[in-house]
């Protein structure tokens, strides 16, 4: 700690702060424009200028001035209120001044230092800028006209989206912001520049002419797209939410969202949500009471018995999941669970058998404090957008070494160093495993490997595993495949992450045993900057799998649609799962729904699943209930209403304890009396209560038990004179869910499918052509994207979208052979 | 007169590899490879009380004091010689005679520093000084006084030019940084210092093109000698003048360091211009605060020019006579720092083009009482700049305040220039 003395007071400061940081950790504020803590130091507005009575009271910027031991800070002299006064003159000189049109007005730190400081008249004048307003995308406005050039957008979208999609240009007077070569802005769209904009320069546009800042209730929850857990903070007027609001001090990520946190509320309001129960009457949907519809599927439940079946999306909460298993023990049914049974897989099936824990031994949070990242498919950028900010950082600014296994390159294989290994699609598995075999051969195993059960097993397993038998068939060098596994092996601390989801087939048990051997053969388990982390797709993944829900006894996801077209299945409950567009085999999923007695459907939408139904029940969103969510992290975080209900929406932990209720028996009364029964019973969450979660969660703890499994691969019998399509997440979008965030849509509105330009040349496709996509199931048609980070002979196509459901032709395979013809 | 920076009997034509050998070229080099550690030459350098060409006066053994030697990776040294300061233009009239005396001077300096890696920045217009370099390495890798193993004492230095794509900003030696990484030449923030991390995060040295062009003399004969070069006990070596303005001979002359501003005027300079007075000058550049005859004693050294109000800067002396409107001349000059402005902060970026408008507004004789307060006002605002461009902006209007203000108020209450006809 550093001894110093700021406005006359004895103050202490730890060794590596500013002057800025040294004042504000001891409440003496100075004033900032352009400095941002998550940012590196940059010193260009000079509103923070202070005295320091050592540099002869010359006025010094505090934002990036280190302390010194005995130094003598004067923050607020005359002096230099006359020089922050002058400041403020000089960037009104050419600022237009128009508060009362611009959204920024009552959150703008121009016009909040300006009131402080009390500037009422400017002494300087001089001409206004006259920039044009950028109007060319659906999600950014950019008036450089009320520019302060603070470089914050430039700077975060360099220094923690590692996109770069801003910069200066020109200079002295002309300086403004701009994108390369003065073409409109087209990005990730994350909107990380407009939430750090101090003034009104960058805005949303979706939350354009919406409403004045200050008419705004904010309400802090959690983001309900992806697992990563973000927290959010959503801005409401007349019981809708009409915007994100920034908030730098939220959670882990301090604020930063990606494109469908920020941009992708607008679901939560849409004119398209489902506002009453609806009946299937003579072929059609008719509205109907909340009794009416209570009554009918109780009456279905209780004779379907232990033929009921349920699937849920594990976008609800813990809570209501624990409901739904309630409900459908009361009928005496064990037939659920989620995301066609297999995107769970990795952690129901894999690291239990390997880790003895359905969980993720390692925390975002060691993303940047380890050394080596292993990423699994460059994917993880697109299914987790702020976990991918951790690694830009972690890459950029911690020196972490990158290094990547996947069948394409991506996003992250641009970071500096980065290491991308492209592999046959499909064979992730049988590389992982000759990773494991060159550590065992090469003696880079930790000491206590062989101790461990299933290490002879495994040793005799991995003799096929050969680098060079591998990398004939994976498209590898084994020089490649040596160095990574030497290169994880000698790491002190080395953490592996890996997508899972419906998109995912591949990422399935087998391949996370797979890397949890690795893992254990290192010793790089339980410590920090270490482990293994399932990247689980939705906002709630992690929580359906510690709840339970899914099929241990009774029927998994894919049984229940066999039974749905066998007739095993009587009646089908689905809370929030749309298996008709994000299941594969959509002519299956199709006939079988058809098929079953009974289907009832609770969501948001009437979605291509509802419109099935015999009864349509309309849901509550994350915004109008209470519950609570579990990161891919484990972290337990509790969601607050932030509206009213909408219409007559009821929330799926009402739907599930009415239906308890009429069948008998006697449901949990709140969300809250379940999170305690859920503390008293899940491992892990013993003790959490809601006032103990507080605002960004707890952590549920994880503790494994280690043993060696022999992951199996998967025979990819390639067809020749064909392409291999593999599918996965847009960077945009999550399930099918942000079909209904207009923000993705603007960006992102439709299918495609992406190949390689080699691909692309010789049959002759331009960039958005339209192609036909054939495989053994059917054929759909795309909009053709081409891209340098394909492989030839890979194609990529994103599963979000109905229209265009890539699961018209894909079956559930790690990899579609298909043809392309235009 | 000794002069060991310029031949006189070379003005106008560059001196060939051959020639500067044959005149002990590359001796220096060869003394310390062949006896005098890295340290010992730091030490001849400290001792010379060497203060750096360029501009601020920085001792120069001091600067690479600041190198630390047990970083991992490489250390790199940067020429400036990107001299874009209006009166300024002595790297380039040194460089088109003897280019290989700065190389001599940057294997010297590299091999002190434990370079192995160095780089030549060279302004935009100077294609003749970067063709002459050019040659000369060639000339001078061809003799083993570059490469690897230099003249077999296992010292290797790769030396290249970067022509920058031109700017005043980019002589700022951050913002030269940033240039030959090839980003946005804006000024680092400091610290680190370049000495600590520059170049790609690791430790570097920049030293002006004149500053380095010393170093072989003070190494062939001795830190002792080479200052006893000056004109008076407390300067230093020679320096290089370039002279500009109203005297007879508007050239670049190599003088005693410490030779007063009068001496230099009715001297080399060969006086005035028939019909002309001295009325002021620039001692030092255009960053600099006017002299006037008062200052006609003063000693042109670091220290007594500083005592005097104003600073010795890279030694560019532009002298006005008696029909120069000082308004006139610091709008001149007030108007290239605003437009050479990088944009980044906002007393420079705000307040140089305000105060151009400010003494536009004078010059035509529609100020008013209370512009030259602000003007005043601004002066202090932008001494606590981002760079050092702003400071050196605010030399002239400062030395108008100070030195000139009757003839500022002049305009404003005559409402008119009192110079126009
Ligand atoms: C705006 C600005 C422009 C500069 N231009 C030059 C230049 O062209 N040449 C130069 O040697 N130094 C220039 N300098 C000074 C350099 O920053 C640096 O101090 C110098 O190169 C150090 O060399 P020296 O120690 O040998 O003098 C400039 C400084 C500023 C602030
Ligand atoms: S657009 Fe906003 S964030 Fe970017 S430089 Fe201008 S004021 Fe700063
Ligand atoms: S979608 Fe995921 S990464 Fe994006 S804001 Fe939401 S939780 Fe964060
Ligand atoms: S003083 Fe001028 S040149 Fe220096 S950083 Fe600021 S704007 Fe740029
Ligand atoms: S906040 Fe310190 S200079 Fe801008």
């Amino acid at each position: 700690m550093v001894n110093l003395t700021i406005d006359d007071k004895q103050v202490t400061a730890p060794k590596n702060a500013t002057i800025y940081d040294a004042a504000k950790l001891n409440g003496i504020k100075i004033p900032i424009l352009c400095h941002d803590s998550k940012l590196k130091p940059f010193g260009a507005c000079r509103m923070c200028l202070v005295e320091v009575e050592q540099m002869k009271g010359r006025q010094i910027p505090a934002c990036t001035t280190p302390i010194t031991e005995g130094m003598i800070i004067r923050t607020a002299t005359p002096d230099i209120i006359k020089a922050r006064k002058m400041v403020l003159e000089l960037l009104l000189l050419n600022h237009p001044i128009d508060c009362p049109v611009c959204d920024k007005a009552g959150d703008c730190d121009l016009q909040n230092l300006t009131y402080e400081y009390e500037v009422n008249a400017n002494r300087f004048a001089d001409a206004k800028f006259n920039h044009v307003i950028d109007y060319n995308n659906p999600l950014i406005e950019r008036d450089m006209n009320r520019c302060v050039l603070c470089g914050k957008c430039a700077r975060i979208c360099d220094e923690i989206v590692s996109f770069g999609a801003l910069t200066f240009m020109d200079r002295g007077i002309e300086t403004k912001i701009a994108c390369e070569f003065e073409a409109p802005l087209n990005c990730e769209f994350c909107g990380s520049c407009v939430s750090v904009c101090p003034v009104g320069s960058l805005l949303a546009r979706p939350f354009k002419f919406k409403a004045r800042f200050w008419a705004l209730t904010n309400q802090k929850t959690v983001c309900s797209y992806c697992g990563t857990g973000c927290n959010l903070t959503l801005g409401v007027k007349d019981n809708k939410v009409l915007t994100t609001v920034y908030d730098e001090n939220q959670g882990f990520h301090k604020g930063q969202l990606c494109c469908r946190g920020r941009f992708g509320y607008q679901f939560i309001n849409s004119e398209r949500r489902l506002t009453t129960p609806l009946v299937r009457k003579n072929g059609t949907l008719v509205e109907t009471t909340w009794d009416e519809a209570i009554e009918v599927i109780a009456a279905k439940m209780k004779t379907a018995g232990a033929s009921t079946a349920a699937l849920a999306t594990p976008r609800i909460t813990n809570e209501e999941l624990i409901l739904f298993k309630e409900l459908m023990e009361t009928v005496g049914s064990n037939n659920y669970d989620h995301s066609a049974g297999y995107a769970h897989a990795a952690l129901t099936k894999g690291f239990v058998q390997s880790l003895g824990v359905a969980a993720s031994p390692a925390s975002i949070l060691d993303v940047q404090k380890t050394d080596l990242l292993l990423v699994i498919k460059t994917d993880t950028y697109e299914t987790h957008p702020v976990v991918g900010f951790e690694i830009n950082m972690a890459v950029k600014n911690k020196e972490v070494k990158l290094n990547i296994l996947s069948d394409k390159r991506g996003k992250l294989s641009k970071l500096p160093n980065a290491k991308t290994l492209i592999h046959v699609p499909g064979t992730e598995i049988a590389v992982i495993n000759a990773l494991a075999k060159v550590i065992v051969d090469e003696k880079l195993a930790d000491g206590t490997a062989a101790s461990v059960p299933g290490f002879a097993e495994l040793e005799k397993a991995l003799a096929a595993f050969t680098p060079d038998a591998v990398a004939a068939q994976c498209g590898l060098t084994a020089a490649d495949i040596k160095q990574l596994a030497t290169d994880y092996a000698k790491a002190e601390k080395a953490l592996i992450l890996f997508p899972v989801g419906l998109p995912y087939p591949g990422h399935n048990e087998d391949l996370a045993s797979a890397l949890a051997n690795l893992a254990i053969l290192t010793g790089k388990l339980g410590k920090e900057g270490c482990g293994v982390l399932c990247m689980a797709e939705k906002n709630n993944s992690q929580g359906a799998v510690d709840m339970g829900f899914y099929s241990t006894a009774g029927m998994d996801a894919g049984k229940i649609i066999d039974g749905c077209a066998s007739g095993s299945v009587k009646t089908l409950f689905i809370a929030g799962e749309n298996p008709v567009v994000s299941y594969p085999d959509h002519t299956k999923i199709a006939a079988a729904l058809d098929k079953v007695d009974f289907l009832v459907v609770a969501d948001l939408f009437m979605t291509e699943t509802a419109a099935m139904a015999d009864v349509v029940l309309p849901a509550c969103s994350f915004a109008e209930k209470e519950g609570t969510f579990t990161s891919v992290d484990r972290r337990v975080q509790h969601i607050k209403p932030a509206i009213r209900k909408i219409g007559q929406c009821r929330s799926d932990f009402e739907i599930f304890g009415a239906l308890i209720t009429k069948l008998g028996g006697k449901p949990s009364a709140t969300p809250a009396k379940t999170f305690e029964a859920i503390s008293s019973s899940v491992a892990g969450y013993a003790g959490m209560s809601y006032a103990s979660l507080g605002e960004t969660g707890a952590y549920a703890a994880v503790s494994v038990k280690p043993s060696f499994v022999v992951p199996k691969t998967m025979s990819l019998a390639s067809e020749s004179g064909k392409l291999a399509l593999v599918t996965g997440s847009a960077l945009y979008h999550s399930g099918t869910m942000s079909q209904y965030g207009e923000g993705p849509m603007y960006v992102c509105p439709e299918g495609y499918v992406e190949l390689s330009r080699n691909d692309a040349s010789k049959m002759k496709i331009a960039e958005n052509d339209l192609v036909i996509v054939t495989s053994s199931k059917g054929s759909i048609k795309l909009k053709a994207k081409i891209s340098m980070r394909m492989p030839q002979g890979v194609l990529f196509a994103p599963y979000h979208f109905s229209e265009t459901s890539i699961n018209r032709i894909c079956s559930g395979a790690p990899v579609t052979w298909v043809s392309l013809s235009k | 007169m000794t002069q060991i920076l310029l031949r006189q009997d070379h003005t106008g034509q560059c001196l060939s590899f051959g020639q500067y050998c044959d005149a002990g070229g590359f001796e220096a080099l060869r003394t310390a490879l062949g006896g005098m550690s890295p340290n010992d030459v730091q030490q001849a350098v400290i001792d010379s009380g060497l203060r750096g060409r360029g501009g601020a006066g920085f001792p120069t053994g001091k600067k690479w004091s600041f190198v630390p030697r047990n970083l991992p990776g490489p250390r790199y040294l940067i020429c400036n010689c990107d001299e874009m300061e209006p009166g300024t233009y002595k790297d380039r009239v040194l460089l088109e005679q003897n280019p290989h005396i700065l190389i001599e001077g940057m294997a010297l300096t590299c091999y002190a520093l434990g370079v192995e890696h160095a780089f030549i920045f060279v302004r935009r217009g100077y294609e003749q000084a970067a063709a002459n370099l050019r040659t000369a390495i060639g000339a001078a890798k061809q003799a083993g006084f570059l490469g690897s193993d230099i003249l077999g004492s296992g010292f290797s230095l790769q030396l290249d030019i970067h022509q920058s794509a031109g700017r005043y900003i980019c002589g700022e030696e951050t913002a030269l940084i940033n240039a030959l990484e090839g980003i946005r030449a804006n000024p680092r923030v400091k610290p680190p210092f370049p000495a600590v991390k520059g170049l790609w995060g690791q430790p570097t040295v920049v030293n002006n093109v004149e500053t380095l062009a010393n170093i072989p003399a003070i190494i062939a004969h001795g830190p002792t000698w080479w200052k006893g070069l000056a004109a008076t006990p407390e300067a230093a070596g020679t320096k290089l003048f370039c002279i500009s303005g109203h005297v007879r001979n508007t050239e670049c002359f190599e003088l005693p360091l410490g030779t007063p501003l009068g001496k230099i005027i009715d001297g080399p300079c060969g006086g005035m211009r028939p019909g002309s007075t001295f009325k002021a000058c620039i001692p030092g550049g255009a960053s600099t605060p006017y002299f006037t005859r008062e200052h006609w004693g003063v000693a042109m050294d670091f220290d007594p020019v500083a005592k005097a109000g104003s600073r010795l800067g890279t030694g560019g002396i532009i002298v006005f006579d008696q029909n120069t409107c000082m308004v006139a001349a610091t709008l001149n000059l007030t108007r290239f720092y605003a437009r050479e402005s990088c944009g980044w902060c906002t007393p420079c970026r705000e307040g140089l083009p305000f105060l151009v408008h400010t003494l536009e507004k004078i010059e035509q004789g529609l100020g008013t009482e209370s512009d030259p307060d602000i003007l005043r006002e601004h002066v202090h605002a932008l001494n606590y700049a981002f760079c050092a461009l702003a400071p050196g902006a605010m030399g002239p209007v400062e030395g108008l305040l100070r030195l000139f203000e009757d003839e500022l108020r002049e305009h404003i209450t005559k409402g008119r220039c009192p110079f126009g006809d």
